[in-house]
């Protein structure tokens, strides 16, 4: 791998930086019922495809280490997000017809319902159970899948056209 | 037949020539009826031009202002001085303004992003203020944020208490938009409409600082009876927010 190719690569990782950016802004014509899209997932599902099972678990745990500083609480996406990373990334690797926007569109759904019942469950531990949890949970995972054909093909075109080198 | 094409032309000639008189007749009794109610909306209607105008209600309303400000004024006067007879905690401490940043559209977590963090003097457990009253309580700070736990939050947990009864109780938020109340007395006296304010000797918040008002009363509830609480203060709608140090009052 060359220094440019290197250089690429670092650039192409760097954009996860955006995801708590668009945690932080949240803008209000992307939610469904004061609800924004798990965008994470949203990340994460392409990187991982792209890049096999050991990089997406170890981006998603520095990713949800990032996440997770956004929020006061001991509650963590660390375990759901490291076990999509490796799920995605072996995923990827097996096939290309996972990079279909159907396909896209039900593995973001999984990966927002595990995120969201990871973090339910969490919260059911420690007493905090919100009111409208199933609400929040049905709403997050429905625009994340509706979202995911979406962002997740332009990321991968985007990766694709930096990366030639990559699968 | 004769006699009765007779008897029956009579009445009808008569009417023909009479019609003045019968309405005349028709409208006294019209006023008869009504009392002459007629003649006052026509008196209101001719007068309308010479009634007092809403200047007048204005200049009523800005003495009323005045006197409840001043008086106001005069009470929180009073109020300090008998707080420093009780050796009670004040509702000084310094206020710090932040604008809103960010407010995450997740409600897992119910929270806002203020511009302002320890840099400006803000400490984790400072107590957020808006426009209506209480908001939440600063969770963490870094250099320049500083992020707040609405009173929302599923997390969030706040002693108050109802002035008009008396009673204290505990505000849990739900994750939604009306936190709830649980009062620490078996039977409560407390109904839908009472205004909730923290208590007036609390050491943690400020006291006497609006909360909300008791929107709906389950007195079958366990362990002890609840209440739905309508917060005072619209957290949709902050742009910015007022912080009240208390690491500040401790040391005089």
């Amino acid at each position: 791998m060359t220094d440019l190719e290197l250089w690429r690569r670092g650039w192409c990782l760097a954009t996860a930086l955006l995801v708590p950016l668009m945690v932080l802004l949240s803008p209000r014509w992307l939610q469904l019922d004061a609800t924004g899209p798990a965008w994470s997932v949203l990340w994460l599902l392409p990187w991982a495809l792209v890049d096999g099972p050991w990089s997406g678990a170890l981006v998603g745990a520095g990713l949800a280490l990032l996440l997770d500083a956004l929020h006061p609480g001991a509650v963590s996406q660390v375990p759901a997000l490291v076990l999509l990373g490796w799920w995605w990334g072996r995923l990827g690797r097996r096939s290309v017809v996972m990079e279909r926007s159907l396909s896209l569109g039900l593995l973001a759904l999984a990966g927002s319902l595990v995120l969201g019942v990871s973090v339910l469950a969490q919260l059911a531990l420690t007493g905090a159970w919100p009111a409208s949890a199933l609400q929040v949970l049905w709403a997050q995972t429905l625009l994340t899948a509706l979202l995911a054909p979406l962002v997740c093909s332009l990321w991968l075109l985007i990766w694709r056209q930096q990366l030639p080198g990559v699968r | 037949m004769q006699a009765g094409r007779g008897f029956r032309l009579a009445p009808r000639r008569l009417l023909l020539t009479g019609w003045p008189w019968l309405a005349v007749g028709l409208v006294l009794l019209a006023i008869r009826l009504s009392k002459g109610a007629g003649f006052s909306d026509l008196y209101a209607v001719l007068t309308r031009p010479l009634w007092p105008g809403s200047a007048q209600s204005e200049w009523l309303r800005s003495a009323q202002r005045l006197d409840q400000q001043s008086r106001l004024v005069q009470l929180e006067a009073d109020n300090k001085r008998l707080r420093q007879m009780l050796d009670l905690r004040e509702q000084g401490g310094r206020l710090v303004s932040a604008p809103v940043i960010a407010r995450p559209a997740s409600l897992w977590w119910h929270q806002l992003l203020l511009a302002r963090g320890a840099m400006a003097g803000l400490a984790s457990g400072d107590v957020v203020l808006a426009p209506g009253g209480l908001v939440g309580r600063i969770a963490s700070v870094t250099p320049t944020t500083a992020l707040v736990e609405l009173l929302t939050d599923p997390a969030s947990k706040v002693g108050v208490w109802v002035p008009r009864t008396g009673e204290h109780g505990l505000l849990v938020g739900t994750g939604t938009a009306r936190p709830v109340l649980r009062f620490l007395d078996r039977d409560t006296r407390a109904r839908a409409g009472d205004l909730v304010t923290t208590s007036p000797a609390s050491t943690l918040l400020p006291p006497n600082v609006t909360v909300g008002v008791v929107q709906r009363l389950d007195p079958q509830g366990t362990p002890a009876p609840e209440a739905r609480v309508q917060l005072s203060a619209p957290i949709e709608a902050l742009d910015w927010v007022q912080v009240r140090s208390m690491a500040h009052e401790a040391t005089p």
